[in-house]
């Protein structure tokens, strides 16, 4: 368990640090890659926008104006126009993206530290251990993510603690697959045997040899639960068991927008648009990590 | 016995964008003829067999002429062309676990091409599988026409891909390494096989290999291949016993024998200097000469096959007498 | 085979156990006591015990479990205690709606990914597979919500073909239900065949650069007949398991696409008792969709040994 323990703090100095590239080519494949590039371009553009609502935004999203119920957009202070209460629409857009980046990434973060203990664990521990945790994934795999969050809801109440908790629980089982078999990758490689027969620890090894190199699967697997988060997240807060006011969603939105006015006003165009781009620019961002990173892959995804 | 020409490859280039990794390869196969290919990997041989075959990946192209059976194979649809692969002309691959469909029973694999390319019944085809698994000295063919691919040893294996060669009597079979994937026990075991198979059946053989002895016991000429280009061939006893082109020279001399292990361990293998250039970086002219003791200025032409029996291309060509170190 | 049978079996059914474990330890763990969550923070300490006794919550934790999980295997899924139903009798009710729901949009899910993903694999580095690409990753960021918003306001709204939502009985009219399932059924499909048809475009370029394809190609298969015989059918193994993997988000996404079409299905029973706070319904209804997801599962890995003789032994 120590060694698990350790691993984690190093993959998490490493994910704020910045870990070792594959050197050689590297900047050129980047500029090749037209997937990376819109990637990245999108989402720094979500991140901008949620990060403007922290300091600013055209009105408050919770203040309802019945005077200005159902404006179109383009109205004067109201650029994308209002909902049934008057409430401003691209002001709740932009806190709907400080939601989900908190949200999404914070259960990927989560999911990405738990999952990389356990999957090391399970790669370099003895066959008992390692067995059970990947057959205890298999188990929490059969769990729709969805129900696991109705379970909350119907116990704890809906919030945005209780989806972040529930969207953990929903990534950890795949990241640890996937982290165990890029560990055991590196595992079997020559060097790292020549390391054991060197007499290093094991806890030595993850940290020195194994982490290093599983870190590129770590950000193209963070990248993409990410969107997957954003997609979930909106899915349940859509279902009324996700986010609630006073917060904002942009899946929150859409039932709101169904719930008042029907599916053909604007207000259901918008959330939806918001999440497309948003999960469209981190899947992009990812494959194109991906290809970076890790060449062997390449000739598959392009 | 007859003269007729089974493959005839006129200028042969494949290509993968700009890199040429067959530069303008000639050569010819008569009927029951056994040649050799020989080279280091990355010489080009696999690439010339399936180019012949048209079993290149995509992104590879081909420049030239593949005559066979009257037509030439790089114009041809690729429905004719699968008329003819396993029928008229087929391949035995390096490694048999990789070659063979792993869901597949293998009996039903070869008689699969049995019953592509003639009309028989699904009963007639099990017959001929049984008599070539026999012909094989596969044990138990009977049951072993129910066996997967994992079941099988490595030589079991090479052994049915042989048998699914062979199946349909073609003119010409290729070999790429046949046994370089098997223990050296049964390598041997399986090259009797394949030979006695090809004898029966009269066909022609081209067969890859970087093993210089198993061309010495298999085959009757030999071409010797480096950097895309035909650097020597002729028949295999000539080339062996006075090769003139000194890649041959040093390829025969880097082969352990007994003889050139002495017991005070002092004798080091003789090796050729440097390595093969990678294809961007294949020198023009004489693609061996960076690596030749012997280059001058002019082999940064092109030199041309030349010879009456066997001929090198090289300028600067050894003695037909000179002796080869350890051979 | 039989050793292997008896392993998946053996699988199934631990998982089945420690799944309801979890579900049934979750619930009491994040919720605390169940009879005062049931009632709400404003019940009386007496109106929370009579309730305990009645649902006999006031017994050991392991005696509880064994009583549900007994009478789970009875087809007993407790009783909701504010209309007095059988949880049984609601969600037979609301299977009809359900389950060909889901079927359906697996189905044509599969009938779209894989023709396009086995296509896309053949134009690898062509215009047309950037643009197969391009187009399944679009479909992948698409939430299957806003899928289901976009095709009733096109086909429903604008067109006015098919009803944006609503539900006639098949007892009424077996057409009218066919109407109703038809765009929920089409949004589910066409979210699900993004990521299904990636994942068959990657299985059948796998497939492509084995050596055994070029073995059938060297041995007079032509290149289609070596796509569709050996391409297809080998990536098939690959794809059963994602069928199995993609099975928990079937039921996700058929849960939220019940609620944009107001399809009175499980999803619908689910929240209202969520809302409710029905908790013991709540426990045995997720347990049924856990348990659908499991036998899911099961089936693929008996179907995966059907399919590959080298599972049988090796597992």
């Amino acid at each position: 368990m120590s060694s698990a323990a350790e691993g984690a703090m190093t993959s998490h100095e490493l994910a704020s640090g910045g870990g070792p590239v594959p050197t050689g080519g590297v900047g050129r494949r980047v500029l090749g890659n037209a997937s990376l590039v819109v990637g990245v371009v999108m989402t720094v553009a979500l991140v901008a926008v949620a990060a403007l609502s922290l300091v600013w935004t055209p009105a408050d999203p919770n203040l309802a104006a019945p005077a200005d119920r159902l404006l179109p957009a383009g109205s004067h202070g109201h650029l994308l126009g209002t909902d049934a209460l008057g409430r401003d629409i691209a002001s709740a857009l932009m806190v709907g993206a400080r939601t989900s980046i908190t949200v999404a990434a914070g259960a990927a973060l989560l999911g990405v530290v738990l999952g990389t203990i356990s999957g090391l664990t399970a790669a370099a521990a003895r066959p008992v251990v390692s067995e059970s945790i990947m057959r205890g994934v298999d188990i929490l795999l059969a769990m729709p993510g969805i129900v696991f969050a109705l379970v909350l809801a119907a116990t704890v109440g809906a919030g945005v603690g209780s989806t972040i908790f529930a969207l953990t629980v929903f990534f950890v089982p795949s990241f640890t697959r996937v982290v165990r078999a890029a560990a055991l990758r590196v595992l079997a490689e020559d060097y790292v045997t020549a390391a054991e027969l060197y007499g290093r620890r094991k806890v030595f090894i993850l940290a020195r040899h194994v982490l290093p190199n599983i870190f590129s699967v770590l950000i193209v697997q963070f990248t993409l639960y990410f969107a997957a988060g954003i997609l979930t997240e909106a899915g349940l807060s859509y279902l009324g068991v996700g986010v609630n006011r006073p917060a904002v969603s942009w899946g929150m939105l859409l039932k709101e927008a169904q719930d008042t006015v029907g599916v053909s006003g604007p207000l259901a165009i918008w959330p939806g648009l918001a999440i497309v781009f948003a999960v469209l620019g981190l899947n992009m961002l990812g494959d194109g990590l991906r290809d970076v990173l890790d060449p062997r892959l390449r000739k598959r995804s392009s | 016995m007859t003269t007729q020409t089974v493959l005839d490859v006129r200028g042969l280039v494949v290509r993968r964008d700009d890199l040429k990794a067959v530069r303008n390869v000639d050569f010819q196969i008569r009927a029951g003829q056994r040649v050799g290919l020989v080279g280091e990997s990355g010489a080009g041989k696999s690439l010339t067999a399936l180019a012949v075959m048209g079993l290149l990946q995509p992104g590879w192209t081909t420049e030239g002429q593949v005559l066979h059976d009257n037509v030439d194979l790089t114009t041809i649809s690729d429905r004719e062309f699968s008329n003819r692969r396993g029928r008229t002309v087929s391949m035995v691959f390096q490694d048999p676990l990789s070659a063979l469909n792993p869901t597949k029973r293998v009996g039903a694999q070869v008689s699969w091409v049995i019953r592509r390319h003639t009309k028989v019944t699904r009963d007639e085809a099990r017959a001929r599988v049984l008599d070539l698994f026999k012909q094989m000295h596969l044990p138990r063919p009977e049951q072993l026409l129910r066996a997967y691919p994992h079941e099988l040893s490595g030589g079991q294996r090479q052994r049915v891909m042989i048998a699914m060669a062979i199946a349909c009597y073609p003119q010409l079979i290729i070999a790429d390494e046949p046994t370089t994937a098997l223990d050296v026990t049964v390598q041997k075991q399986v090259l009797r096989l394949l030979d006695g198979a090809v004898k029966d059946r009269g066909s022609a053989l081209l067969m890859i290999t970087h093993d210089l002895p198993v061309i010495a016991a298999m085959c009757d000429y030999v071409m010797v291949m480096y950097g895309g280009r035909l650097v020597e061939q002729g028949p295999v006893g000539e080339v062996f016993r006075s090769p003139r082109h000194p890649y041959t020279k040093g390829l025969l001399e880097s082969q352990p024998t007994l003889d050139n292990i002495e017991l005070e361990g002092t004798t080091r293998l003789p090796s050729i200097r440097g390595s093969v250039p990678p294809l961007h970086a294949m020198p023009t002219g004489c693609p061996f000469r960076t690596r030749c003791d012997r280059a001058t200025a002019q082999c940064e032409i092109v030199p041309e096959l030349e010879g009456d029996t066997s001929q090198a291309a090289c300028w600067h060509p050894l003695d037909a007498h000179s002796p080869v170190v350890g051979a | 085979m039989l050793v292997f049978l008896a392993r998946r079996l053996a699988f199934f059914v631990m998982a089945l156990i420690t799944s309801s474990i979890l579900i049934f330890a979750l619930i009491r763990l994040a919720g605390g006591n169940v009879a005062s969550v049931m009632l709400g923070k404003a019940a009386k300490p007496e109106a929370i015990a009579a309730l305990s006794k009645e649902l006999g919550l006031d017994r050991p934790l392991p005696v509880q479990y064994f009583d549900w999980a007994w009478g789970m295997l009875r087809g007993d899924l407790g009783i909701s205690f504010r209309t007095r139903e059988p949880a049984t009798s609601l969600l037979l009710e609301r299977l009809p709606v359900s389950v060909p729901l889901a079927l359906a949009g697996m189905i044509l899910a599969l009938l779209i990914a894989v023709p396009v993903g086995t296509y896309a694999a053949t134009k690898v580095g062509t215009p047309i597979g950037a643009f197969v690409a391009f187009t399944s990753q679009v479909g992948i960021a698409i939430p299957v919500f806003w899928a289901g918003v976009l095709l009733s306001l096109f086909f429903g709204v604008r067109l006015g073909w098919l009803p944006t939502g609503g539900w006639v009985p098949w007892s009424a009219s077996p057409i009218d239900s066919i109407r109703s399932l038809a765009l929920p059924v089409i949004a589910l499909g066409l979210v699900m065949a993004a990521t299904l048809s990636r994942y068959t475009r990657t299985a059948v370029l796998d497939v492509m650069n084995e050596d055994y394809v070029r073995t059938a190609r060297a041995s007079g298969m032509t290149k289609r007949g070596a796509l569709l015989r050996v391409g297809v059918r080998n990536a098939s193994l690959p794809l059963v398991t994602v069928v199995g993997l993609l099975a928990a988000e079937l039921i996700g996404g058929t849960v939220i696409i019940e609620q944009v079409f107001s399809l009175p299905g499980l999803a619908r029973m689910v929240l209202d008792q969520v809302q409710a706070r029905e908790v013991i319904v709540v426990q045995s209804t997720v347990m049924i969709m856990v348990a659908f997801v499991l036998v899911v599962n099961l089936i693929v890995d008996i179907l995966y040994g059907v399919l590959d003789p080298r599972v049988r032994v090796s597992r």
